[in-house]
Order: C-alpha cells, then sequence, then structure tokens
C-alpha cells in the first residue's frame, strides 16, 4: 500500500489529523450547554422532580418528549443506510457511515432521558431485577437494547478497514487503531467474512428499527387514553421517526460539508436524493396524521374530542400549527424543486423537521395528560429552566460525541468511495446490463432460467 | 376470600370534605403547601370533585376505584403496584421507581406523586402508615392497614372477621353517611346490597375497568328505605 | 508479517480478545437477564404470557447478534491466508 490512498482522498484524512482553534470553540460551547443540564440534574437529584414543570394531571412532560423524540431521531441512520445498502444505491456511500453514527449517539441520549425522568434514579436497578415484561416499558428496554448492539456493531463493521488505513497511515493513536482493526490486512478470507457480516447486519437492522418505535408508540397506545390509545400508533411513530431522521441526516450533511470542506465528496445530488426521500416521508406523514385525526374527529367522542381542540383551538394550538407549518407547509414548499440550490433547501426544510417532530412528539404527550376524564382542572405545563437545561445538554451531549467522533475516525468511509471508483462503476454497468433485453448478459444466464422461460 | 369495596351515595354527598380530611389525618397524606399547591401538586387520595351548573352544584368524590381490571398495575415495569387477591390495588412505596407510568395509564387521575420530599416522619402521624419519600406514586388503598389490625384483632379474640370490622378512614367520618364500606362478595352485606341498586353506576364503566366503587346516582325526593 | 510479536502487537492482540469476550459476555448477559425475567414473573404468577412471548423473540434475535458478532471477531482474528 502507498500512500496513494491519503492523497487521493486528502479531504477525508483533514479532521483527522489536523484541529482547529474552531474545535476548541464548539467543545467550549457544547461544554457549557452540558454543564447547565449537569447543574439541572444535580438540582432535581437533590430536591426530586418538583424542580421541573410537572404536576398533578401532566405527569410527563419534556423528559418523555425528548425521549420518543431522540429515539426517533435514531432511525436516520441505520435504517437509511441498510435500505441504502440493500438496495444497492451508489450514492449511499458518502452518506452512510455519518447516518449511522447519529443512530448510535442518539440512541444512548433518548434511553437516558427515561432515566433523568424518574423519580428514584437510585433505583434504576429495579428495572433489571424486578422488571415485567406485561409493561410496555420493559419491551422498550429491550428492544432498545437490541437495537443499540445492532447499530453499534452494524456501525463498526464497515469502519473496520477504515481503522486499518488510519492505523497504517496517520501515525497517530496507533494502538487505539490497530486494536479496533481487529488485525485487519485485507485478505480475501477477511474481506468475505466483513461483507457477509455487513450484509446479515443489514437486513437484520430494519425489523429491529421498526420495532424500536413501535413499542415506543406502544407506551402511550397501550394505555385507554383519548387520543393515545390509537392502533395507527406503531407505524405513525415509525413513519415519524423515519422523517426526522433523514431529517438529521440532512442538516449533519450540511453542516460536516461547509466546515471541513467536503463539497466534492457531498454534493448537491445526494441532497437532491435525499431530499426526495424527504418529500416522500413529509406525505406520508400528513397521510397518517390526516388519518389519524380525522378518525377522532369523524367519530367526535367527547374525551378524544376535548383533546382535539385543546390541539387544535386551545392552549396547545401554536404548537400544533407550528407543527404543521414546519412538517408540511415548508417541506413541501422547498422540497418540490429541488433542480436549483438543492443543498440549501433540503438543508433549511430538514432543520425545520427536526424543530416540527420534537413539536409533534410534545403535542402527542402533553395535551392527552392535561384533559383528565374526569372534571379536574386542566392542567397548564411549562416547563422549567432544569427540563430547558436537559434538553440544552442533550442535543450539547449528541454534538458533542459526533464531534469527538469526527476527530477520532473518517465521518465517510474511505473504502466505500474507493470500492466505489474501483469496482462500483463496473459493477453498475455490469448490472445495468442485466436489466436491459439485449444485455450483453443474457449469454450468461443460466441454463435453468431459460428452461423455466 | 373478600372483595373489598365501597359504595357512595351521591344524594347524601354534601360536598363538606369531611371524608378528604379524615383520609389525610389517616394515611400521613402531606400538605404539600400553597406554593405547591398552586403548581397542582396537591395529593388528595380522596378527592371531591365539583361540577358547577347552572341550576346546581355536584359533588363527586373519588377515591381510587380499585378497578377489578386496573390499567396502573399492567403498566408498572417493576411490581411496585399489583391488584392483592382481595381486590385492593396496592402501591410499594419502597419499589416504585417513580416512572409515573400508572398516572398517566389510570383514567380516574387517582395517584399521586411525591414531586419534592414532602414530610419527614415526626409526632402525629398515624404510625400504621408508612410516610412516603419524595419520588415515588402514592394512592388510595381502602386504609388496608385498617384490615390487617381487624384481622388481628379478630384472630386473638379468636373468630371470624365480620362486618364492621374493617371500614375506611372515609366511610367513617362522613357525617350523612355517604359512604357505604363492606364485602362485596358478602351477599348479606349493605354494601353488596347498595351495589345491585338500579341507581348504582361506576364510573367510566365503558372502559372495562370494572371498578369497585360504586355511586348511587342522585334523584331528587329519593330518600333511601 | 512472520515476524517475532512485539510487546505492542501483543498487548493489543490482548486487547481484542478481550474486547470479543465483553461482546459474548453482553450479549450473554441480556439473554440471562430476559431468562431472569421470566422466572420472576413465574414465581410471582404475573402474567407468564407475556414474558415467554417477548422472550420467543428477543432471545433468538439476541442470539443471532451475538452469533454475528462472534462470527466476525473470530473470523479477522484468527484469520492467518496471505493477501
Amino acid at each position: 500500500m502507498s500512500d496513494a490512498i491519503v492523497e487521493r482522498d486528502r479531504a477525508l484524512f483533514g479532521p483527522l489529523s489536523e484541529t482547529g482553534r474552531g474545535f476548541y470553540l464548539t467543545v467550549g460551547v457544547l461544554g457549557l450547554a452540558i454543564l447547565w443540564g449537569a447543574i439541572a440534574y444535580a438540582v432535581q437529584w437533590s430536591e426530586g422532580l418538583g424542580v421541573t414543570g410537572l404536576h398533578q394531571p401532566v405527569s410527563w412532560g419534556f423528559y418523555v418528549t425528548n425521549f420518543v423524540f431522540f429515539i426517533g431521531i435514531s432511525h436516520a441512520g441505520t435504517l437509511i443506510s441498510a435500505i441504502l445498502r440493500l438496495s444497492k444505491a451508489e450514492w449511499r456511500r458518502p452518506i452512510t457511515r455519518m447516518a449511522e453514527v447519529i443512530t448510535v449517539m442518539v440512541l444512548f441520549i433518548g434511553a437516558g432521558q427515561i432515566l433523568v425522568d424518574l423519580g428514584r434514579p437510585d433505583r434504576m436497578m429495579n428495572v433489571i431485577q424486578y422488571g415485567r415484561y406485561q409493561s410496555p416499558l420493559l419491551w422498550d428496554a429491550t428492544s432498545i437494547s437490541a437495537y443499540l448492539t445492532a447499530s453499534t456493531f452494524y456501525l463498526y463493521l464497515p469502519l473496520i478497514p477504515d481503522i486499518a488505513i488510519l492505523r497504517d497511515h496517520l501515525g497517530k493513536r496507533r494502538w487505539l487503531y490497530a486494536v479496533l482493526a481487529l488485525g485487519w490486512r485485507g485478505t480475501e478470507r477477511q474481506w468475505k467474512i466483513l461483507n457477509r457480516a455487513i450484509a446479515i447486519m443489514a437486513v437484520l437492522v430494519i425489523p429491529i428499527a421498526v420495532s424500536v418505535h413501535t413499542v415506543v408508540s406502544f407506551v402511550f397506545s397501550m394505555t385507554i387514553q383519548p387520543m393515545w390509545h390509537s392502533t395507527i400508533f406503531g407505524p405513525y411513530f415509525v413513519a415519524g421517526a423515519i422523517f426526522s431522521g433523514i431529517a438529521a441526516i440532512i442538516v449533519a450533511m450540511g453542516i460536516i460539508r461547509r466546515i471541513y470542506r467536503l463539497q466534492s465528496y457531498l454534493k448537491p445530488i445526494h441532497f437532491r436524493y435525499l431530499g426526495q426521500l424527504l418529500l416522500v416521508m413529509t406525505l406520508l406523514w400528513f397521510y397518517l396524521t390526516f388519518a389519524e385525526y380525522l378518525t377522532g374527529y369523524y367519530g367526535n367522542e367527547p374525551e378524544e374530542m376535548k383533546v382535539f381542540w385543546s390541539k387544535f383551538t386551545g392552549p396547545f394550538w401554536p404548537f400544533f400549527w407550528a407543527m404543521v407549518v414546519a412538517n408540511f407547509v415548508i417541506p413541501m414548499v422547498l422540497l418540490v424543486r429541488l433542480r436549483h440550490h438543492a443543498v440549501g433547501k433540503t438543508v433549511v426544510a430538514s432543520a425545520f423537521v427536526v424543530v416540527g417532530m420534537w413539536l409533534e412528539r410534545f403535542i402527542i404527550v402533553v395535551p392527552t395528560l392535561s384533559n383528565p376524564r374526569l372534571p379536574f382542572p386542566e392542567g397548564q405545563y411549562w416547563p422549567t429552566w432544569i427540563e430547558w437545561g436537559e434538553l440544552a445538554a442533550s442535543f450539547g451531549v449528541f454534538i458533542l460525541f459526533y464531534v469527538l467522533f469526527v476527530k477520532l475516525f473518517p465521518i465517510i468511509s474511505i473504502w466505500e468511495i474507493q470500492e466505489g471508483r474501483d469496482v462500483g462503476l463496473k459493477e453498475v454497468e455490469e448490472r445495468l446490463l442485466t436489466y436491459l433485453p439485449d444485455g450483453a448478459a443474457d449469454a450468461a444466464m443460466p441454463e435453468r432460467e431459460k428452461v423455466l422461460t | 376470600m373478600a372483595l373489598w369495596g365501597m359504595v357512595i351515595d351521591l344524594d347524601r354527598c354534601t360536598g363538606c370534605q369531611a371524608c378528604v380530611m379524615a383520609c389525610k389525618a389517616e394515611n400521613n397524606v402531606p400538605a404539600v403547601g400553597p406554593k405547591e399547591a398552586a403548581r397542582g401538586r396537591i395529593i388528595s387520595w380522596m378527592h371531591v370533585l365539583r361540577e358547577e351548573s347552572e341550576e346546581r352544584t355536584r359533588f363527586l368524590p373519588r377515591p381510587c376505584l380499585q378497578c377489578d381490571d386496573p390499567p396502573c398495575t399492567k403498566v408498572c415495569p417493576v411490581y411496585a403496584t399489583y391488584r392483592n387477591p382481595e381486590g385492593i390495588v396496592a402501591q410499594i412505596h419502597a419499589r416504585c421507581i417513580g416512572c409515573r407510568f400508572c398516572m398517566a395509564a389510570c383514567p380516574y387521575n387517582a395517584k399521586y406523586f411525591n414531586w419534592l420530599r414532602y414530610q419527614k416522619e415526626g409526632p402525629g402521624q398515624n404510625p400504621d402508615v408508612s410516610v412516603r419519600p419524595k419520588g415515588v406514586v402514592e394512592k388510595c388503598t381502602f386504609c388496608h392497614h385498617r384490615l390487617q389490625k381487624a384481622r388481628e384483632r379478630a384472630r386473638a379474640e379468636g373468630r371470624d372477621l365480620v362486618a364492621g370490622d374493617y371500614v375506611t378512614a372515609c366511610a367513617e367520618a362522613c357525617p350523612t353517611r355517604a359512604i357505604t364500606f363492606g364485602d362485596l362478595l358478602d351477599e348479606g352485606s349493605e354494601v353488596a346490597r347498595l351495589a345491585r341498586s338500579p341507581r348504582a353506576f361506576r364510573l367510566g364503566e365503558e372502559l372495562g375497568t370494572r371498578p369497585k366503587v360504586f355511586y348511587l346516582a342522585e334523584m331528587e325526593g329519593h330518600r333511601r328505605v | 508479517m512472520n515476524e517475532p510479536e512485539s510487546a505492542f502487537d501483543r498487548s493489543v492482540r490482548r486487547t481484542q480478545w478481550v474486547l470479543a469476550g465483553l461482546a459474548v459476555l453482553f450479549v450473554t448477559g441480556i439473554v440471562t437477564w430476559i431468562a431472569h425475567l421470566i422466572r420472576t414473573a413465574w414465581r410471582l404468577g404475573d402474567v407468564l404470557s407475556a414474558s415467554i412471548g417477548i422472550s420467543l423473540v428477543a432471545i433468538p434475535v439476541f442470539l443471532t447478534l451475538g452469533g454475528v458478532i462472534v462470527y466476525v471477531f473470530v473470523g479477522l482474528l484468527t484469520d492467518r491466508s496471505a493477501r
């Protein structure tokens, strides 16, 4: 191996070898956000959950919203990357790693929200020791740990050849890279093992990902509360999760492309394709939202309608309508035509979708609890600085982990880009030929198939 | 085996809150103070709901309805709340992790959370009932400690538990005797008789939770024979 | 590649096997935990069907994950073939 590898994709090694002022500045700012959250949590630990804005009917608020939101974002990665890998979409190459990293980071943060939400975090181990599978919370625990294991491993597998490149060429952190490269030398047998494992994981990770947000929705839909007890919630949450996940990838791509000057790797075409995917998800999200709310409205059950109107015209209207604008109106306007300014348009639309999906989770969790069935006074929930602190720290930790990952590992898969150049081009041509009626591949077709037709 | 239940006659209820106070004293339910109360964090295992209309004001005392098919116990991740063999929905404060899933699942809002540490153990409290720490859920238990005491007394006297041995604090305190308490399986008991009354209904019956607290509907001019 | 192993290589190799061991331990731990939950439900008479139903799906998933992890770790670490 020569240094041609490094020379050719020099831009990808940039973040690993050089550290600028911007890095320390970012880490400093994120550190402040995390500090805010840490102080808030220390106060909450010693005083109790009373320091939040939660109260009698609204016993779940920001933390549970964040839980659903972050777990939703986690669908970005692994799911998208697995689907693109399985469908042999060649344009996936610079994107998959970025997406997979989001999944792993955000899953930790999502699961952490539940711990922050506990009244007695010191008794956390009760869930392990005395857990009972009738509770949807245990379904979440199981499903999320499966997803975390699978997606961490799925992130790690395609990293191995890249880590080996770093071990041989970077000259920094050699021990770390040597350990993580698992003795990778790129032998034929090693490639076979790696490719087979990636293929298995790509298939395995899809049903696990779907199960995760399905059981997250079951936390709500298994109760008999108005506007929670809905059969559509499983698919609705999964669709929303993929929706917010794609948006998160696009935002991350936009930022990384700019900061690390990777314009030649993350091209407008990638944004256009992902933008189209986002547009499809916008429409799907709108369709499911429409189906969900129309069913409630038409049925006109008094308990459902109390919650319904509190969202449409009641105290929650600003959140509800902001959600509709951010999740549907803006993406529709921006994404319908992507021929020009694809990057800017998709990034802006995605930023709105991320906010909109957070609002969607909020608008699902809180209004139902605010409107009890019995004539209790309506609950007005507003978070305190403690909850804002946890929100800020959650984003802070997520971005910090991401930034650190970019410092330690190539955020765009080096070997997959090289494989695209060396093998992908030819493979695509050959594959294309097999699609065509008069392709050259006809001659190579197995006898059996000819007999069948 | 008994199945403990309650009947509350809405015709008799005057909304005097005696049951609420009796419950608080009996079960060491903390007074959270005006600041916390303004934040909507009052703990009141027995709560008198009020519905005001132009013609009249109606009262509805609501303890935990002790559902026979409780939505709250199903969702508990750690077995901190469960339906005991005699139908009482129990809460184990020492086990509860404070996730508040049971509060979100209860259609009657009968579960309460200790948002802060509202009280310490001290004089003037009922020694039979534990003082709850911060961060756990608590609820009406039909004064379960009274059942334990009544059982012990009956055993010491070498007899069976009879009707009237075990009554909740709210039923005992009600000046208009609107609350009747007893064993629903004991056909001859007052509570079983009233629960079969044509006036009897249960809250949210359509939810399938099968509460063991029955209400007798208001009927103007109605007098119990 | 046939030179005697240096101290660096030895520590790397040892850590790699420790990592593999930890991964196996993690998956075994989760499977044991799920089994423990079934036992708890059995002893408390607490909706055994839910525990068994979920474990029927969850345990094979974790075992498959564990299998793939072992396959990769062992396969890559023991590879002695030439390039």
